[in-house]
């Protein structure tokens, strides 16, 4: 009797152990981290002379695609007080509402008060889907 | 009967008869001091829960600078359980290094290191240095910022050797600083190198318990008119291995309620270029000595004192390593053992305890 | 007189330039480090000699005239910097302190009190008192001074209030030089406050977005026909402090008030804008409360900052659509802003939610453990008792 009892509680313990182990040998649904890379949408919807903010990690980065089609990203992270930057197809800039500080189409810092350039990351498509790559 | 055609065609090919034989004829000692038996099987148990999680751990973590952290990150956010296999591994490395140094302070205290058991100590003490190493090395894995800067620290130690200190920092970084190169190469240390020392040492140290019989301290036997026969005695199978389980079954608990309720923290990325954060320490096992080194003059009858320092520790433990040779056999002469064990014992928890509370909160 | 009056120009180099010794030892030691020193000019390039050996210093309101001499000469400062500006003197001349010159009263500024007389240096230079991070100080020597400033009819309150500023601790505090100095509204070579209609084109230059709002609105207008400057009424000129969503309504110590009262449709749409504020910070706040508990109880929660950064982002665009004074726009900025931090919200309860199940699963697995653990002592206690000897 004790030792059907033992068996059982045993089992439990050893039940207790397994499941965990058995749950954590699946692979996630998310199979990597995103934080090297992140997929920025559909790269037909992304038109010339526009451009869209998409979450990178825990920051935002930048998507546009400039007036002669190319595709670029940055960091979306205005480098004067953190406000969120936007793409100004009128200006052609990344701009900062905050204190309208401007970045031109290769990130650099160019009127206003931000004191340095947006960090660049890479932008390839993959099946029709944008891909932006932090740089390291 | 389907299971005895299995048994026989086992015992046919394996020494499954002796083994069981030998180990129902196997006694275990049994007085007032034999709970200390228990720690070696306990710290034994801790190692297999490393390997263990370790393993678990090796399917998902990626030791490159660009990764490390993230990939944490991943097995504690993304992975199921993930954060419990982690957390499981942090605390079970540090209950294991507590549970070691208990072991040994028992065996000290107990006399077990003397003849015929020298080489049982000599291989436990490299033991003990293999798993401070494993925690060492294990402990800049994360690569977030407290372990990137008390690594940096701990390889600076190696520096004040004379002629070799800068060649064993270059060793140990993989180069002149801390850097992704020293994080692949304690990787290598920790899961591949090391491992394989280990557990070279611990079939040894596990084979020659089981050939000399577990010690009995001197005072037993002299209690029992030094016949080592007259102590009493349990069967192993089944009083102390059920003992055994009983122990590793709490330990396993213990873990799991740590785990649960003091899940260990993914701190932030290590960045090279920032300033090192205030309160910079190593692990706790680590602080005594960084505690000495903190208090030791700067110079030392015109010697540097952090050398002076390195050198006492490193004579402190090769003194340990060869205890059962420079150990006498009178009853003086343990007492001599006991209260330098003592000693060392009280000097370290002192330090560790002036270090705790001098950190910056 | 002529002796006098030169005693008092020297007094008063010596009182307005602040630590300089004008001893013809302190001159010739503080000219070693001048920028003209390097150029190679000399004592006699600005000093008209008396006797050998001695130089006078220009009178005060010939100082200005002599610097244009070379400054004002773009041929000739092309030698030594050819990107460098040469209307500084025109651009005097139209400033406050330059009329005042003009007219003979030479208690204002002229070069040598904000630049030195000797031992001038960029202003690029740290140790330039026309340095960003100098220049207040330099303006606050004399615009500071209660009593210099009582003898010409001006107040000299600016330099502390602006010293209260978020300006000034954006500047001093952050080292962000893009924040503005007296020189940045006031000009420098051409000092003179912006007038009433012109004071809101200044803060327009870095607060573009807050100056469309309001040009677009019908505030701009009301403001022009009541002459009132347009940026001043709320945020003072000087001591601009950090705005907060208190200071919108109607009660007592709103800004609003000073106009509106509660009875008119303005002001319920006071109400309105303040009440948008509110909720959109009250939702902020709870959802930063409840993810900072989250992480404090060990839990990861990046998703959660990441959305509320977002609603971070629509409360700073809501309060620059204060200045539209509508509330449509603003109200729904704001709820978008609430949305974001609803679901910030949301990522700290998963996680505490997350937090409960692993404390349920860690109590089934001990209550198993401990069961488990009970059951092996009662079988361990029914082990035969050890026997005293060994089996022979």
């Amino acid at each position: 009797m004790l030792n059907w009892l033992l068996g059982l509680w045993g089992g439990g313990v050893i039940g207790s152990v397994l499941y965990p182990v058995v749950r954590y040998l699946a692979p996630p649904d998310v199979a990597e981290a995103t934080t090297l890379s992140v997929s920025a949408g559909n790269a037909q919807a992304l038109l010339p002379n526009t451009g869209r903010v998409v979450p990178f990690g825990s920051r935002p980065a930048i998507v546009l695609r400039t007036s002669s089609g190319e595709l670029r990203a940055f960091s979306a992270t205005c480098t004067h007080l953190d406000c969120t930057v936007q793409y100004r197809s009128d200006l052609q800039r990344i701009w900062c509402a905050c204190h309208n500080g401007q970045y031109d189409l290769n990130g650099r810092n160019v009127a206003g008060p931000p004191p340095r350039p947006l960090d660049p990351y890479d932008v390839n498509v993959s099946n029709g889907e944008i891909v932006i790559t932090r740089r390291s | 009967m389907t299971r005895m055609p299995l048994r026989s065609w086992l015992e046919e090919r394996l020494p499954v008869a002796d083994v069981i034989a030998t180990l129902r004829h196997k006694r275990v000692p049994h007085h007032r001091y034999s709970a200390w038996y228990y720690f070696g099987g306990v710290t034994l148990f801790l190692f297999g829960v490393q390997v263990g999680t370790g393993a678990l751990l090796l399917l998902y973590y990626r030791p490159a600078a660009t990764e490390a952290y993230e990939s944490v990150q991943f097995i504690v956010t993304r992975v199921p359980f993930g954060w419990l296999v982690r957390s499981i591994h942090a605390w079970s490395a540090n209950l294991m290094v507590a549970s070691a140094f208990a072991h040994l302070f028992s065996v000290l205290f107990l006399h077990a290191y003397r003849r015929p058991r020298e080489l049982t100590w000599m291989s436990g003490v490299v033991l003990l240095f293999l798993t401070l190493a494993f925690g060492f090395t294990g402990y800049l894995l994360p690569w977030n910022d407290v372990s990137f800067f008390a690594t940096r620290v701990g390889t600076d130690i190696a520096a004040t050797l004379p002629l070799i200190g800068n060649g064993i920092v270059r060793f140990l970084r993989g180069g002149n600083d801390v850097s992704g190169a020293t994080l692949t190469r304690l990787f290598g240390f920790h899961v591949a190198i090391l491992p394989s020392i280990a557990t070279a040492l611990v079939g040894l140290h596990l084979f020659l318990v089981q050939r000399h019989g577990m010690s009995v301290p001197p005072s037993v036997e002299r209690r029992a008119a030094g016949d080592p026969a007259a102590v009493r005695s349990m069967p192993f199978l089944p009083h102390f291995l059920l003992r055994d389980l009983f122990a590793w079954t709490a330990v396993l608990a213990v873990l799991a309620a740590l785990s649960t309720a003091y899940p260990t923290e993914l701190g932030t990325k290590a960045d090279p270029f920032a300033p090192a954060p205030a309160g910079i320490r190593p692990e706790w096992y680590f602080l005594w000595a960084f505690e000495v080194l903190k208090h030791v003059p700067a110079s030392v009858g015109g010697v540097n004192g952090e050398f002076v320092a390195v050198v006492a520790i490193g004579a402190g433990a090769a003194g340990a390593l060869m205890l059962p040779f420079v150990a006498g056999h009178t009853v003086r002469a343990r007492r001599v053992v006991v209260w330098a064990g003592l000693a060392a014992l009280v000097f370290m928890c002192v330090m560790t305890g002036l270090a705790l509370t001098s950190a910056v909160p | 007189m002529r002796g006098l009056n030169y005693a008092a120009a020297v007094m008063f180099v010596c009182l307005a330039s602040g630590a300089q010794a004008q001893t013809a030892g302190g001159a010739a030691d503080a000219f070693r480090n001048d920028v003209h020193a390097a150029a190679g000019l000399t004592c006699a390039a600005c000093h008209r000699s008396g006797s050998p050996g001695t130089y006078e210093a220009p009178p005060r309101t010939a100082i200005a005239p002599l610097c244009a001499t070379c400054h004002g000469d773009a041929a000739y400062m092309r030698k030594f910097d050819p990107q460098v500006r040469v209307d500084q003197y025109l651009q005097y001349q139209t400033s406050a302190h330059g009329r005042r010159m003009a007219t003979g009263d030479d208690r204002t500024a002229t070069c040598t009190d904000c630049h030195r007389a000797h031992g001038v240096t960029r202003v690029a230079d740290a140790r330039s008192p026309v340095a960003p991070l100098n220049v207040t100080a330099t303006c606050s020597r004399c615009h500071g001074d209660a009593a210099r400033m009582a003898a010409s009819g001006h107040d000299a309150s600016p330099p502390a209030d602006w010293a209260a500023s978020v300006h000034a601790a954006a500047l001093l505090k952050r080292g962000d030089t893009s924040a503005p100095t007296c020189i940045g509204c006031h000009g420098s070579h051409g000092a003179t406050p912006p007038g009433v209609t012109a004071v809101a084109n200044i803060c327009a230059q870095c607060h573009q977005r807050e100056a469309e709002l309001f040009r677009a609105s019908p505030k701009k207008d009301i403001f022009e026909a009541i002459g009132q400057a347009e940026c001043l009424v709320c945020h003072s000129n000087h001591r601009i402090e950090s705005p907060a969503d208190a200071w919108i309504g109607v009660q007592e110590g709103a800004v609003c008030s000073q106009c509106h009262d509660a009875s008119s449709d303005s002001g319920k749409a006071i109400l309105g804008i303040r009440e948008a504020l509110d909720r959109l910070s009250t939702a902020v706040s709870d959802a930063d409360a409840r993810l900072n508990r989250a992480e404090r109880s060990g839990m990861p929660v990046d998703e959660g900052w990441l959305m509320l950064q977002e609603s971070r982002q629509h409360q700073v665009q809501s309060r620059a659509l204060i200045h539209g004074f509508a509330v449509a726009p603003l109200a729904k900025t704001a709820t978008e802003g609430r949305t974001a931090a609803r679901r910030a919200h949301d990522v700290g309860d998963a996680a505490m939610e997350e937090l409960q199940v692993r404390r349920r699963g860690l109590a089934v697995a001990t209550l198993l453990v401990l069961a488990f653990l009970v059951t092996l002592w009662t079988k361990i206690r029914r082990l035969p008792s050890i026997t005293e000897n060994p089996p022979a």
